[in-house]
């Protein structure tokens, strides 16, 4: 029982790891632009899906691979960015989020005409098994995602505290119209705040692609799902909360799925979200409301 | 030439005239002050220069050159700078960072490679913002949160971002609003000082012992029409200023 306990603790922050990457990314658009992109996944997929294309046709190493889903994940995240939150000025976010869903319609689209299968294979992140120590195992792919997620969040913590690029998009935070008024280019902070964005997306989707050695369309899907529940979870919008949630939603889905089985896993993590936002601490829902 | 010229410009929110047909010439190194009741167009009129909506009619011109086609923030590359009535300031941002990200005036913008400017550390532009924050007196609260400044020192520190960006010309919006009588005299001394550097400013204000005291010359709007303008004196004397203002408050 206890070692189900810590076995699964190891196995929740591991996949915590992975949705802290897409979280912070999701979060970065929603705190400083105040936009849900719906096609955020959908735009990591595509990246993956490049990446799987060049993998097949032509053969590439795993930094090549890597280097190919982050930039075509910006390449298509600022398409994204383009169609739907550009022409989009102040208070149509609602518009702007149903164009981003249709985005995604066509992202899928165009992965599944390059790729027209369901399913393609990855090459792995490590070849090996997993690592054992005391009875428990974890995998060199979990500890590769949790390295990665730190490095990203203290670089990105260095970006929107130490550079004036970072502190302009905080000052959009607290007023755009002060912002565009001091002189600060708005649609090109913002266009530079979901490239990062979409770059976090592509380094998430490159790690997770090659820890489960496949990619399929689902994998827009999934993304956005659990990019927008980790954020949801942490509070909107803040950063240090995306991870906290990031790692709560992965513990919760690891505990549920081994004791209460894979069917209710998911059913778990909105009912976690249900009563967080119907009873939860005041600040949760202060920034939901 | 004047520096600010608008001629038969208008702005219209519905049915309503908020600035109707108004011309204005602000020259060089003048502080023009902008006066009238309450709706009298006054803010709208500041907006409209600084660009947030565009005009219904009219045209304004900055250094002779038409505004029409320029977005806010080139505005300010241009040498516009504003305050706002109600103080919008960057509360999540140290007052040193609130100065640091304003500045964005083409001579920045040549001292620093764009790599440099955006993501280099905030050392490098040590030199210009240490002045500004003495002429705010707000030196040793650099590191402050923006957001826990007293109201007195939000209203100085938005002069200050406001300065940051090297303005010609400056469009204050009723700096004075909720001051006390020194705060409004240190203000006063300020504006002259800005004067001094040959700072143009177009101000906005109801204290009316600021802007008696420190402009060159006052226009007057009333329902969004000039219904006067002339120096500090000749409007003081002016009947129909004070018809509209004895009216407005009689009402």
């Amino acid at each position: 029982m206890l070692a189900d306990l810590v076995q699964n603790t190891l196995d929740g922050l591991a996949a915590g790891a992975s949705y802290a990457l897409l979280a912070v990314g999701f979060t970065l658009v929603f705190g400083v632009l105040r936009r849900v992109n719906l096609s955020y996944g959908p735009a990591i997929m595509l990246g993956c899906y490049a990446a799987t294309f060049v993998h097949l046709h032509y053969g590439a190493g795993l930094l090549a691979l890597a280097a190919i889903c982050v930039l075509a994940s910006v390449a298509a995240g600022a398409y994204v960015e383009r169609l739907c939150f550009a022409p989009h000025g102040k208070g149509s976010a609602i518009a702007a989020m149903v164009a981003s869903f249709a985005l995604w319609m066509q992202l899928e689209e165009v992965a599944m005409l390059a790729l027209p299968r369901h399913l393609y294979p990855f090459p792995p992140l490590y070849e090996g098994g997993p690592l054992a120590f005391a009875g428990f195992t974890v995998r060199v792919e979990a500890l590769v995602m949790l390295a990665a997620a730190v490095t990203v969040c203290a670089l990105l913590w260095g970006i929107l505290y130490r550079t004036r690029f970072g502190v302009a998009a905080r000052a959009m935070i607290d007023s755009p119209v002060a912002a565009e008024l001091a002189g600060i280019n708005v649609p090109r902070i913002s266009m530079g705040v979901f490239a990062l964005a979409s770059a976090i997306g592509g380094l998430a989707g490159f790690l997770i692609s090659a820890s489960v050695e496949q990619v399929t369309p689902m994998l827009g899907m999934w993304s956005t799902l659990k990019g927008l529940l980790a954020m949801m979870l942490g509070g909107l919008g803040s950063l240090p909360g995306a991870v906290i949630g990031a790692l709560v939603l992965g513990l919760v889905e690891a505990h549920s799925q081994w004791f209460l089985g894979p069917q209710l896993r998911d059913f778990i993590a909105f009912l976690l979200l249900f009563i967080l936002l119907a009873v939860g601490p005041r600040w949760i829902r202060s920034r939901h409301g | 030439m004047a520096l600010l010229e608008l001629k038969g410009v208008s702005r219209h929110f519905g049915g309503v005239r908020a600035v109707d047909g108004l011309d204005l010439a602000v020259e060089p190194g003048q502080v023009f002050g902008l006066i009238g009741p309450n709706g009298s167009g006054k803010s709208t009129t500041v907006n409209l220069v600084a660009g947030l909506f565009p005009l219904t009619a009219g045209a304004i011109a900055f250094e002779g050159r038409s505004l029409e086609a320029l977005p806010t923030h080139l505005r300010l590359q241009a040498g516009i700078a504003r305050t706002f009535q109600n103080i919008r300031l960057f509360g999540q941002l140290s007052v040193w960072q609130n100065l640091w990200v304003a500045q964005n005036s083409p001579e920045d913008r040549a001292r620093h490679g764009f790599l440099a400017r955006w993501l280099g550390g905030q050392s490098g532009a040590r030199d210009e913002i240490l002045p500004l924050l003495e002429f705010s007196g707000l030196a040793h609260k650099r590191d402050e949160l923006a957001s826990n400044l007293s109201f007195g020192e939000q209203r100085r520190l938005e002069l200050a971002r406001a300065m940051a960006t090297r303005p010609k010309l400056l469009l204050l919006d009723e700096p004075a609003a909720g001051m006390n009588s020194e705060e409004v005299g240190q203000l006063r001394e300020r504006i002259l000082s800005l004067r001094g550097r040959g700072v143009t400013i177009l101000l906005v204000e109801h204290v009316m012992e600021l802007v008696m005291g420190v402009t060159d010359r006052i226009a007057v709007l009333n329902f969004g029409q000039k219904i006067a303008e002339g120096t500090p004196a000749e409007i003081q004397a002016d009947p129909a200023v004070r018809k509209a203002y004895l009216g407005g408050e009689a009402a």
